[in-house]
């Protein structure tokens, strides 16, 4: 439960940094445990979902011709694109020194790095015999059966692979100085746990100078990783000729909805983790607001490119394509269309008013609406797409069952639930970094630096 | 016989242990620093140059690349069939393979070359070194002779230590075994 509100020191040092973090990964009380049970609750009863689903096959989804692409890929790539943010805020935005990146980019790495574990799960549920799914790695055999390197999904294999190693190394790399400082601090259990997760980190200048080095590298390799895995992701899709997949602008339009739904998801993890656990000496409004100016970015990239694909559809003319367009518009498919309009474009136009980037309910909000609109936007590209094909007889509309509707309210339980276990185990916000720009983070607590922050975030 | 001390500074701030470290440089005096932060000025007065790991992640990537032309034209080659009309070894699709397992390599070469230079893991106590070198303060490390530490005290004070410990590294090895 939140603790009474204190007010904030606004010349924090090095000492309080310290001790506001390891407060957070003080031992939890009951209630956090309640939130892990309800949420391991809900993972269970995927899980026994998916067991049934491989038991029985994937009659008990929703999955008939057509429509064999729906929900669980949608999954795959709403959570991919959620990770990708991570990445951007830690690596990218480290490589261009942005100082508000600081407290918030350990939670962006957490989230990525099981955000993609999470995806990584789907191409998985989504197999009728899952135990073949090794069959996509090149390993030798007696038939000399290799997989086919011209097809997106092995592309997709290497990329997405590649992608929750490298974002294991960055987080982990990034947690050993952090580590070994609450491992200076803990006692019992967790001082083998950090000392362990730490490697003996003293911090010596011969030490600091190849983390550094490697750091560097480290964030110069994620920041083309990242681009390339969503564009990978995208040509999953548009390397197919399928009407409403087909199309050259795939790549950037996936990678500016991956941040847009990313960050908006940042956002909605911080916000209520900062009020739970009184964070808001580290987290200022400073941080929320430059997070909500970056949503407000690519939401318009993202209006763009919705305009655009529709565009293409307009000049280009083809029957099929028009036809699928129409079917997404104004068929079926609009209503979650429109609702998806509603949440990527419209309604974060708001945060072009520098008041509701400073609030943090109307903020909450509106990232809610995002992370709906960017589910619905992967959902309307491919179930929406397949349902209208080249042969009109086939065409139809997809309704999930319940075993994919409670498969995918389990991912959401499972990817909370390891989040929340990091946060309250392991150093949520970056203690190091943090010192390192202190100066900045004073700067953004002075009351005169947002004179018009609502009082819900101060 | 002269017995050898470990003299530990404390300070504040960085910059006063950055004008620590240029002092003990300029008299040619051997030390260890310790930061909580990482501090670019830090590493920079320390004079190193710049780390040999970014060698390794470059060799990493390279072999990346060799990788994933081995196996995507290697495995067509053992896959020998002509599908949709395209070549066997089709190279503008197997660069996507090359491009991630460049990646791959160069991260792991990363890290694993991290961990060579820095000599982690470490499970052995560093001299010199205390917990708040993590936490709030900085840290330099002087080894030298008894005969020499008040020489050396006397140029860490000087450069704003707010204090200078005087350690046995005998009681320190005993402490350890």
């Amino acid at each position: 439960m939140a603790a009474a509100i204190e007010p904030l020191n606004t010349t924090p040092t090095f000492a309080d940094i310290d001790r506001g973090v390891h407060r957070i990964m003080d031992p939890p009380g009951m209630l956090f445990w309640v939130w892990i049970a309800f949420c391991a609750t809900l993972v269970a009863i995927a899980g026994a979902l998916w067991t049934r689903q491989i038991y029985q096959g994937l009659g008990v989804t929703g999955l008939r011709q057509p429509n064999m692409w729906a929900v669980y890929i949608t999954n795959f790539v709403f959570w991919v694109g959620i990770a990708h943010s991570g990445t951007l805020i830690s690596a990218i935005l480290y490589l261009f020194r942005t100082r508000w990146r600081t407290a918030v980019y350990r939670a962006a790495e957490t989230m990525t790095l099981f955000a993609v574990a999470t995806a990584g799960l789907f191409p998985l549920v989504h197999l009728g015999r899952v135990w073949n799914a090794y069959w996509l790695l090149p390993y030798p055999n007696e038939r000399y059966l290799q997989p086919n390197f011209r097809s997106p999904l092995v592309w997709d294999a290497f990329a997405v692979s590649t992608y929750l190693t490298i974002s294991a190394t960055f987080l982990l790399m990034g947690l050993i100085p952090d580590v070994a400082n609450a491992r200076d601090a803990a006692k019992g259990w967790r001082k083998i746990f950090y000392s362990i997760l730490a490697f003996g980190w003293r911090g010596t200048g011969e030490q600091w100078r190849h983390f550094q080095m490697m750091y560097l590298l480290l964030a110069g390799l994620a920041t083309p990783l990242v681009i390339s895995v969503h564009s990978v992701v995208s040509w999953d899709f548009a390397m197919a000729q399928l009407p409403g997949w087909h199309s050259t602008i795939f790549a950037p339009y996936f990678v500016a909805g991956a941040i847009l739904s990313g960050v908006a998801m940042v956002l909605t993890l911080l916000i209520p983790m900062r009020r739970l656990l009184n964070l808001e000496q580290f987290i200022t409004p400073w941080h929320l607001d430059n997070l909500a100016k970056v949503v407000l970015l690519t939401s318009l990239v993202v209006s763009y490119s919705y305009l655009t694909e529709t565009f293409i559809t307009w000049y280009g003319q083809d029957q099929f394509e028009v036809v699928t367009f129409q079917m997404r518009y104004w068929g079926p498919w609009g209503p979650l269309f429109w609702l998806m309009v509603w949440g990527n474009c419209v309604l974060p136009l708001a945060l072009f008013s520098p008041r509701i980037r400073r609030s943090t309910v109307p903020l909450f909000i509106i990232t809610i609406f995002v992370n709906i609109g960017m589910w619905l936007e992967r959902f309307v590209i491919f179930a929406g797409s397949l349902a209208t094909n080249f042969n009109p007889s086939q065409w139809g509309f997809f309704r999930p069952s319940i075993t994919e509707i409670m498969i995918t309210v389990g991912s959401f339980a499972w990817f909370l639930m390891l989040f929340s276990l990091f946060t309250r185990y392991l150093p949520i916000i970056s203690m190091t970094e943090l010192k390192e720009g202190i100066r900045w983070l004073r700067q953004s607590l002075r009351d005169d630096y947002y004179p018009d922050v609502s009082k819900d975030m101060k | 016989m002269n017995a050898e001390v470990e003299l530990v500074g404390t300070f504040a701030e960085e910059e006063e242990c950055v004008h620590a470290v240029e002092v003990l440089k300029r008299h040619a005096i051997a030390f260890r620093v310790f930061s909580p932060i990482p501090s670019e000025h830090l590493v920079h007065a320390i004079g190193r140059g710049l780390s040999p790991v970014r060698a390794f992640v470059l060799m990493g990537g390279i072999a990346g690349v060799l990788t994933g032309l081995a196996i995507t034209v290697g495995t067509s080659w053992e896959w020998n069939l002509v599908a949709g009309g395209k070549p066997v070894v089709s190279l503008p699709p197997f660069i996507i393979i090359m491009f991630e397992l460049m990646i791959l390599f160069g991260g792991l070469s990363a890290a694993a070359s991290f961990f060579l230079f820095a000599r982690l893991p470490q499970f052995d106590p560093t001299p010199g070194w205390s917990e708040r070198f993590g936490a709030d303060r900085f840290g330099v490390a002087v080894k030298c002779a008894e005969d020499d530490s008040a020489r050396i005290e006397a140029l860490m004070r000087e450069a704003g230590a707010e204090d200078v410990a005087h350690e046995d590294p005998r009681v320190r090895e005993l402490v350890a075994h």
